[in-house]
């Protein structure tokens, strides 16, 4: 229901440019919160010091916007010399090298909300926002095979336990999302 | 340009109130308005803009309605599902109001076709889901001088403005001279 309250806040503002009428919201930003129902409002001023609208612009025309997004936490490496190819697995490769392997541990690095829809029988919880090697409990010995919603997440995962000394590490490809395509079909998606 | 009798009738409330009137509904009725974005945003802000009589909306959006947009994506319907989100809305918009003219653009918007794109329009409605997306209607729309009236929401928060430099007001670098780095941004 938010995009239709706000959504219509913007249809108001339209209106109200095109017929030249009531106080535009210019200069203004208007905060709606759902859970709180409340609206703020917070004066947002010109910056001078505007790479575009300023008064020594720096862009004078459309740029490589992917290129000016892309940019990286201070601190996280942003390239590294992991090969990702050499992890991944497909879906039923996952599942088949999973189950062929005794010893081996599952992780789900996806959040708790996302856990409490649907999982993989036999993995275990251990978020990526809260996700430490070193306090993992996690031993450098068996083969951990990891997945999220996507792949990304547990990619990222993957990295962090290879720099921490972890060499046996399988990432399912496509993630969770795929897997209930390609393997559990009965799994609920999101 | 002149309203016909069935737009009279249609309209006709809009007509007795002063702030709008004959004069008022012709504005509306010349008025070219292009939304970025056919999806949650996008569908009540298309459906209203259409309903009350703005004369012409574009509609951009590349994406196809998908079984999660529909309990809050609601121009879709079921039986949209995998058709291309601006034929839907345009669909839906014209079904409720056959008077108007509703152009769709089944494309992403890039560097190379949004200024043309917006050149053809009076005001930018921003209803997208990224933020290189949103640099680059920022500075399009700068570019062209047309008015951004932006709109964005994030779990139970939404945040409306309307960017307009030649107007004296600031523009989204003002607000945000950076994006977040990748790693913060919610997918």
């Amino acid at each position: 229901m938010l995009p239709g309250v706000v959504g219509l806040i913007q249809a108001t503002e339209i209106i109200k440019l095109i017929l030249e009428n009531g106080v535009p919201l210019i200069g203004r930003l208007l905060l709606y919160d759902a859970m709180k129902m409340n609206f703020k409002e917070v004066r947002v001023r010109k910056d001078p010091q505007c790479a575009l609208c300023g008064d020594h612009p720096s862009v004078k025309e459309l740029i490589d916007y992917q290129a000016f997004c892309d940019i990286h936490l201070p601190g996280q490496v942003p390239q590294d010399d992991i090969d990702e190819s050499l992890y991944e697995l497909t879906p039923l490769e996952f599942k088949k090298a999973f189950d062929a392997d005794s010893s081996a541990v599952m992780v789900d690095v996806r959040e708790t909300f996302e856990w409490d829809i649907c999982r993989i029988e036999g993995s275990e919880l251990l978020p990526l926002s809260k996700f430490d090697p070193a306090t993992s409990g996690l031993d450098p010995d068996t083969t951990i095979f990891l997945y999220c919603y996507m792949g990304k997440r547990s990619m990222l995962a993957l990295k962090e336990l290879k720099r921490a000394g972890f060499k046996k590490l399988k990432n399912l490809s496509g993630g969770i999302d795929l897997w209930a395509e390609e393997v559990d079909t009965d799994m609920p998606r999101y | 340009m002149k309203l016909t009798n069935e737009e009279i009738n249609r309209y006709s409330r809009h007509l007795t109130l002063p702030e709008v009137g004959i004069a008022g509904q012709l504005k509306l009725k010349k008025s070219k308005v292009l939304m970025i974005g056919a999806g949650g945003l996008g569908s009540p802000l298309g459906m209203y803009l259409g309903a009350v009589g703005v004369g012409k909306l574009g509609l951009v959006d590349f994406d196809v309605v998908d079984h999660t947009n529909l309990h809050r994506q609601i121009a879709h319907a079921s039986s949209d599902e995998g058709r291309p989100k601006v034929e839907s809305l345009r669909d839906t918009i014209l079904a409720g109001n056959p008077n108007i003219e509703v152009e769709i653009h089944n494309i992403r918007l890039e560097r190379d076709n949004v200024l043309e794109l917006f050149r053809q329009y009076d005001i930018i409605a921003d209803g997208s889901d990224n933020f290189e997306t949103r640099y680059l209607i920022n500075d399009a729309a700068y570019f062209t001088k047309k008015p951004l009236v932006s709109a964005s929401i994030f779990r139970f928060q939404g945040q409306i403005t309307i960017f307009a430099p030649e107007s004296g007001g600031p523009c989204y670098r003002c607000l945000y001279s950076e994006p977040p780095p990748a790693a913060l941004v919610p997918s």
